[in-house]
């Protein structure tokens, strides 16, 4: 027989005026196993913790029912009071009389009513309960950041620390994702591998931070604090500490394909560097396009080779590593052109994206620095087309925020690279945000030969071929239309969430919004937290931004996750978990693949399955399909929840 | 028999008294114990039975002159229905240290138990009226109106819905089974006549679903994920491999083993008639969580096409144990039920 002991709280006039307490004291004093029910005013207070806490003690109360708000307010403070008592934290059920009585109808006798049945079937329920106890594993310290782009790469450098091991995943050969491949930046336009060169650098070579270049994360288990992460590496065929950058093998190889680090702009070898001045200075092996890997005896890159770097027998490679938290960084990719064909990109040479027009900027870039037509001529008039894919519903809503800045860089840039050039902007608003766009864009606007064409909307423009030149017909800003031809074009498409973010998405499980960018905890108040605790999302991963932006919120989910997460801490593990009855398992696999949490496996051995305690959240989704019953949810046994509807059902309450 | 020269033993002194009952079944589980063959001589052999109204003429009136536990052990198979088949369920309790549930019927209502989907006067209006191989202009009904006009007969006697056996009378143990294995209904008069009496309450076979014993275990996927069902007739089956892996429903997750896996030998999918595991309180709401939890999609539309595929669902996943469900049955006249 339980003892157990109502606890029915006043909440000051919340729960008074909108419910009878003498009514619902008399009818829980009646239920079978209870000692006694009374009204505290309340209950969450000093004195009412107070009370329960002596009740418990002298009245020897083996089960604590309490009449309040919702368990999610108060749970923890009654259950914290409950084990001070000496008694099973877990030996106590909330019956929510006020979010789910008190507030729901100004009709007294129904609430009323209704609160009988929360606390009938509280109290048939708190008897069925069993005791749980918390275990306690050691917290992981290390963190894994996946992407080497400049947010990547900062949040890296803020956490690697002594007792930090920070390991960075990243797709491409190389470090700086876009941001190292920019040779001006706006609005002071320094170089961009200079002014991140010292970062690149000090990111390379620390010690805490381990680099897995070529890599792709496969599979995350476990949650903050204890994550699992496999890794697949592919290889990379170039020892880098054999390596010394001499560039032999790279004349020695016979293919020749797109570059796609130089936005194809050029050709490479089937072995490579990404681009000029790359980090790693280690070249890669492309096995799509080796001949080696396609059936044929070429083996000119190694037999090149004055080192013995290159092994073409390198295996990719699969790894698992144990982190307590993980911040996407995996950047953003542009507008697909293929699906707008009314800006003429692919169809006519000399349409470039901005991305494209960087690398031709570039002076280690694939033209040297110079912007030339594909005929070799100079170009003469040269269009800037702003909002391209962006701003309108048809393909995304927004604003990327940066576009109309550098599109303004480039007509810098270009009225610098070549004399007398005339430069027209199509735009719609011009979006000059931060303490230094406006003072930018004054200084560009007065530049002689720079024209703007204000057009009524972002896809009120259509650009076709004419002759060798290149047409564009637009409406003006009264809605006549109007035609211009020029010899270049410059897009800015929207930026997007990287190409793969979906998948990235069903790997860590996050939400996805417009644009494919990963959704924040809240877009104000929690910018760099994502809703799965642990989960960190920073620079264009989450939004469009530029790069000082990107940098912020790198730093600021590493400084979350140092604030946070204190190597060697403990962290206290669910005790609501599932447990599989091993006798009772059939093995019929039906739980396997139900598990979000990765917490099920099959033991070949017994032909049965198993849970893994440390990784189970108790969600409760095996115990539920388990077609043998052999799953027992922790804390939601059938018995509970029978008794609990039972309780919620039964008649003794009118 | 297992041991021939152990019933001998036995034999010698008083024999035990046995008694077999049907009540509402389809005489399957009789057949069940005819299977024995030559080994049900060895049996009566070495046991005085009683009364077994399919074999022996004995009748209500010699079993109540018996002396209350004068009877070592009955078998009853079948469900209630009917008010005689409560009193003999009764009577055979008093009169028998061990009353066991023989077969589906009597474990869990079995397949006349799908009589619980319909109203006791639907159920009579079909059998006496609708059916079309009847003509009947009369309209006769055992249990409605007098034809002559002399008043109503009434249901008595015919109950609004079937319960279990275990619902009427304690039972001692079970031997599930539509019909049972005869090793199994062997089991359970060994079990009686070698005096190893199981805990009270235990259903015979084992303590795992059928997939541990499944000749097709070996197929089993890792992940299994369906657009939809198929029936047999629907598609090419491969005979060795696990029919849920094949897109055809197969309750054997779901339903006691020990029978020897008879229906996937014979290239059947389980039906579960053995019935919910030891921890399950309702076999055709696990049966639908766990092929619901093989559903591929969060789509509405698709979720509604993988539904639809499944044929007939509630007589499919309640097949033997809708009596003993938590669904209580559809009854014209709740007061007038038991």
């Amino acid at each position: 027989m339980a003892r157990i002991g109502i606890y029915i709280c006043e909440c000051g006039p919340h729960i008074k005026e909108a419910i009878d307490l003498g009514q619902l004291q008399n009818f829980g004093q009646g239920l079978a196993q209870v000692v006694f029910a009374k009204s505290i005013p309340v209950l969450c207070s000093p004195e009412g913790q107070e009370i329960i806490g002596k009740d418990i003690r002298q009245q020897r109360l083996s089960r604590v029912v309490v009449a309040a708000c919702s368990p999610k307010e108060h749970e923890d403070t009654f259950r914290k009071i409950v084990r001070q008592a000496g008694l099973n934290p877990y030996f106590l059920q909330i019956a929510n009389i006020r979010e789910q009585c008190a507030w729901v109808t100004a009709d007294k006798q129904a609430a009323t009513d209704k609160a009988k049945a929360l606390l009938a079937a509280a109290v048939k329920r708190v008897i069925q309960h069993e005791p749980l106890e918390t275990q306690e594993i050691e917290c992981q310290g290390d963190v894994l950041v996946v992407g080497a782009g400049v947010a990547g790469m900062s949040a890296a450098l803020l956490l690697a620390q002594p007792q930090r091991r920070v390991y960075v995943v990243e797709k491409s050969p190389c470090i700086g994702g876009k941001a190292a491949r920019h040779a001006h930046i706006f609005p002071h336009l320094e170089c961009g591998s200079c002014v991140l060169a010292p970062l690149l650098d000090e990111f390379l070579h620390h010690e805490q931070i381990e680099l897995l270049t070529l890599s792709e994360v496969q599979g995350v288990a476990g949650f903050y604090g204890n994550f699992t992460v496999r890794i697949k590496q592919q290889a990379r065929f170039v020892n880098p500490a054999a390596c010394v950058g001499c560039g032999l093998c790279l004349e020695a190889c016979p293919v020749r394909v797109r570059n796609e680090f130089n936005e194809g702009l050029e050709e490479r070898p089937g072995i490579f560097l990404p681009y000029t001045g790359v980090l790693p200075p280690v070249p890669v092996l492309d096995k799509k396009h080796c001949l080696h890997f396609r059936g044929q005896h070429c083996q000119a890159c190694r037999e090149a080779c004055p080192f013995g770097a290159i092994s073409l027998a390198d295996q990719d490679r699969l790894q698992e590593i144990n982190v307590g938290a993980i911040i996407i960084a995996t950047g953003f990719d542009l507008f697909d052109l293929q699906k707008a064909p009314q800006y003429g990109y692919g169809r006519m040479e000399n349409v470039y994206t901005s991305l494209e027009l960087e690398r031709l900027l570039d002076a280690a870039g694939p033209s040297g620095g110079q912007v030339l037509l594909r005929n070799g001529r100079m170009p003469e008039r040269i269009a800037l087309v702003h909002c391209v894919g962006s701003r309108t519903a048809r393909f995304n809503d927004y604003c990327s925020g940066v576009c109309c800045q550098y599109a303004l860089k480039f007509a810098h840039l270009l009225h610098q690279k070549i004399p007398g050039v005339s430069l027209i902007h199509f735009f719609t608003d011009l979006c000059l945000p931060g303490k230094e766009g406006q003072r930018f864009a004054n200084r560009v606007l007065r530049l002689p030969g720079l024209e703007l064409r204000r057009l009524p909307g972002p896809e009120a423009l259509e650009i076709t071929a004419a002759g060798g030149k290149i047409a564009i017909t637009y409406q003006d800003g009264e809605g006549g239309g109007e035609g211009v031809e020029v010899d270049l074009v410059v897009l800015a498409p929207a930026m997007e969430g990287a190409r793969n973010a979906g998948e990235i998405a069903r790997i860590f499980d996050l939400p996805q919004g417009a644009g494919g960018f990963f959704t924040e905890e809240s877009n104000r108040l929690a910018p760099v937290a994502t809703a799965r605790k642990g989960i960190m999302v920073a620079g264009c991963a989450q939004a469009p931004m530029d790069m000082a932006s990107a940098i912020a919120q790198g730093q600021a989910a590493a400084g979350m996750i140092i604030s946070d997460l204190t190597p060697g801490a403990k962290l206290a593990l669910e005790p609501v978990t599932s447990e599989i009855d091993a006798h009772l398992c059939s093995g019929c696999k039906i739980c396997l693949s139900l598990c979000s949490f990765q917490a099920l496996s099959y033991d070949e051995v017994d032909g049965v399955a198993a849970i893994n305690a440390v990784l189970c959240r108790g969600c409760g989704v095996c115990a539920a399909a388990c077609p043998s019953g052999a799953i027992k949810a922790k804390h939601f046994s059938d018995r509970a929840i029978t008794a609990e509807i039972g309780g919620l059902l039964s008649d003794d309450r009118f | 028999m297992s041991d021939l020269s152990q019933l001998k033993t036995l034999s010698r002194g008083k024999k035990p008294k046995i008694a077999l009952c049907w009540c509402s079944s389809c005489g399957g589980c009789e057949e069940s114990v005819f299977d024995l063959a030559e080994e049900l001589v060895d049996i009566m052999a070495v046991t005085d039975i009683v009364f077994w109204p399919a074999a022996l003429d004995a009748k209500y009136q010699d079993v109540a002159a018996l002396a209350d536990g004068e009877i070592t052990a009955t078998l009853v198979n079948g469900a209630i229905r009917m008010e005689h088949q409560e009193e003999m369920a009764r009577l055979l309790r008093r009169k028998s240290q061990w009353l066991i549930a023989h077969g589906a019927c009597a474990h869990l209502g079995g397949v006349v138990g799908l009589a619980n989907f319909h109203g006791s006067a639907d159920l009579l209006n079909r059998a006496y009226q609708e059916i079309p191989t009847v003509h009947h202009p009369a309209g006769i009904c055992p249990f409605g109106e007098a034809p002559d006009g002399a008043g109503q007969v009434g249901k008595r006697g015919f109950y609004e819905t079937v319960l279990p056996l275990n619902r009427m009378v304690a039972v001692d143990f079970y031997i599930p089974g539509c019909p049972p294995p005869p090793e199994l209904v062997k089991e359970g008069l060994m079990m009686v006549l070698e005096q190893r009496l199981p805990p009270a309450g235990t259903i015979l076979g084992k303590r795992q679903a059928l997939c541990q014993s499944c000749p097709r275990r070996g197929s089993l996927p890792e992940t299994l994920r369906l657009k939809e069902f198929s029936r047999m007739h629907q598609v090419t089956w491969d005979a060795a491999a696990c029919f849920l892996a094949q897109g055809i429903i197969c309750l054997g997750p779901a339903t006691r083993g020990g029978c020897q896996a008879r229906c996937l030998q014979g290239n059947m999918p389980c039906r579960g008639c053995f019935g919910p595991l030891d921890l399950v309180r309702d076999q055709g709401a696990k049966s639908l969580s766990f092929l619901a939890s093989l559903a591929d999609s969060a789509d509405p539309e698709d979720l509604q096409r993988f539904a639809d595929s499944i044929p007939d669902p509630g007589g499919l996943f309640y097949q033997f144990s809708l009596a003993a469900s938590l669904l209580k049955g559809k009854a014209d006249d709740q007061k007038n039920n038991h």
